[in-house]
């Protein structure tokens, strides 16, 4: 018998919380809904993954990351962190929290009016995270991660980044 | 390499990661800033999903991804011959862009429905990203097609040398009929291909560019490219260039063209100085 409690995901799960996006700082892994799965058995954790992009090249440090930050905790001897494919990630998984510090971060969140358009067609106006105004132009589908593409806020004079949709 | 399982997926892994590699080109010296960062994110992209297949064959067959990535020998690269040609001109670029990924569609969307979960599951984050692609090789096939007449002959320049390769993309695997019978591999390539042709007829006729289809041939009929001496360009880039591989055919045998050494040479070069090395 023993009179400590034992590690449980909740734990795990508050501990990922303080483990930031190394593109995003000020967003982390939870909040970007990158946590899929986590397991816990006695004192072995299992952590399942979803990278936001297959080809994002922070996968390698989000995983040092979270095996740093679990091997931290106490009562925890082993630690698996799995990137899993079963779970395809998409924007709609970034939580309320995650959306709002995107936009402190001057990254248009999901649900600020993107959309995926074929070529001709006129994409409804992105609202630029700075300032609000939907008097913006689309720059690139593409942008400095994977994950985002590139905007113009013609109202604040601002360039600005756009999760992907 | 007797498990047709293990050749599927390095054809695959190869593919991109060789296709990524070639478009990588770009960064830094594209046309324009966009086009820069276009080019290197869908090469980034496309590394992103070799690394995925890798995975998987990594699993299979018990060897260390990046061994498997870069620690072959060029004739067991299964790549097909396309991808490994260097991005030459910007048209050629964009052509081999535009069928590249409309063949990787057929591909993925093929791959989707196979019976192996492992690979079915996969193909869902990679069809969500190459959206993107298509999207923008689209844009480019309709931009240079309506642009000037430089554009629209070095577009159909481009279009005739990658199509005279395209073939190669749905080259049979060795042991195929078992990837098929097996559900691994729904349908066969020769199914792939067919369907691949339908996605790029409607595309080419609806440019007035379906002739590219006819290949070759068409290069003397005169009618269809309109630069502005009336002449037609020649590819002289074309057949003896391509060496002996008819259709650009071989690669899913580990036969490649006389570009395939220097790529290989460049992108294996560090992991091959450095055995063993730590990143």
């Amino acid at each position: 018998m023993t009179l400590r409690t034992a590690v449980g995901p909740d734990d795990v799960r508050a501990v990922l919380e303080s483990v930031p996006d190394p593109e995003m700082p000020p967003v982390s892994i939870v909040e970007l809904g990158m946590v899929v799965d986590v397991r816990v058995d006695a004192d072995a954790v299992q952590v399942d993954l979803v990278p936001t992009y297959s080809g994002c090249p922070a996968i390698a440090v989000i995983r040092e990351d979270v095996e740093k930050a679990l091997h931290a905790m106490d009562d925890v001897a082993s630690v698996e962190v799995r990137f899993v494919s079963s779970v395809v990630w998409e924007p709609e998984r970034i939580t309320g929290p995650g959306r709002e510090k995107l936009k402190s971060f001057g990254i248009a969140p999901p649900g600020s009016g993107q959309v995926l358009v074929q070529i001709g067609a006129r994409p409804r106006a992105v609202v630029c995270p700075l300032c609000g105004s939907t008097d913006t132009v689309a720059d690139s589908p593409f942008g400095p991660t994977p994950c985002r593409s590139s905007s113009y806020c013609n109202a604040c004079r601002n360039p600005f980044e756009v999760i992907k949709p | 390499m007797s498990d047709p399982r293990l050749h599927l997926l390095l054809a695959l892994a190869d593919d991109e990661l060789i296709m990524g590699h070639q478009h990588g080109h770009w960064t830094g010296v594209a046309p324009h800033i966009e086009e820069d960062l276009a080019f290197s994110s869908i090469s980034q992209d496309e590394i992103g999903h070799s690394v995925v297949w890798y995975g998987i064959a990594a699993e299979l067959s018990g060897k260390d991804p990046d061994t498997l990535a870069l620690g072959r020998p060029p004739d067991g690269y299964l790549n097909a011959i396309l991808v490994e040609r260097p991005p030459r001109d910007w048209g050629y670029t964009l052509a081999r862009h535009y069928l590249y990924d409309t063949a990787e569609d057929v591909r993925l969307a093929t791959l989707a429905e196979s019976s192996w979960t492992a690979v079915a599951g996969a193909t869902g984050a990679i069809r969500r990203e190459e959206r993107y692609h298509l999207l923008h090789a689209r844009l480019w096939l309709d931009r240079l097609a309506k642009g000037p007449v430089e554009a629209r002959s070095r577009l159909v320049d481009g279009l005739l040398a990658a199509l005279s390769e395209a073939p190669g993309l749905f080259e049979a695997l060795p042991g195929e009929d078992e990837l098929v019978a097996e559900g691994v591999l729904p349908v066969t390539h020769e199914q792939q291909r067919r369907r691949w042709l339908e996605m790029i007829t409607a595309d080419l006729s609806g440019l007035g560019l379906d002739h590219v289809l006819d290949g070759e041939s068409h290069h003397t009929g005169g009618e269809f490219v309109p630069t502005s001496s009336g002449e037609l360009l020649t590819d002289e880039r074309g057949d003896a260039a391509n060496g002996t591989t008819g259709g650009g055919l071989g690669g899913r045998h580990g036969r490649h063209s006389e570009d395939f050494a220097q790529v290989w040479e460049e992108m294996t070069g560090t992991y091959r100085a450095h055995p063993g090395a730590s990143w």
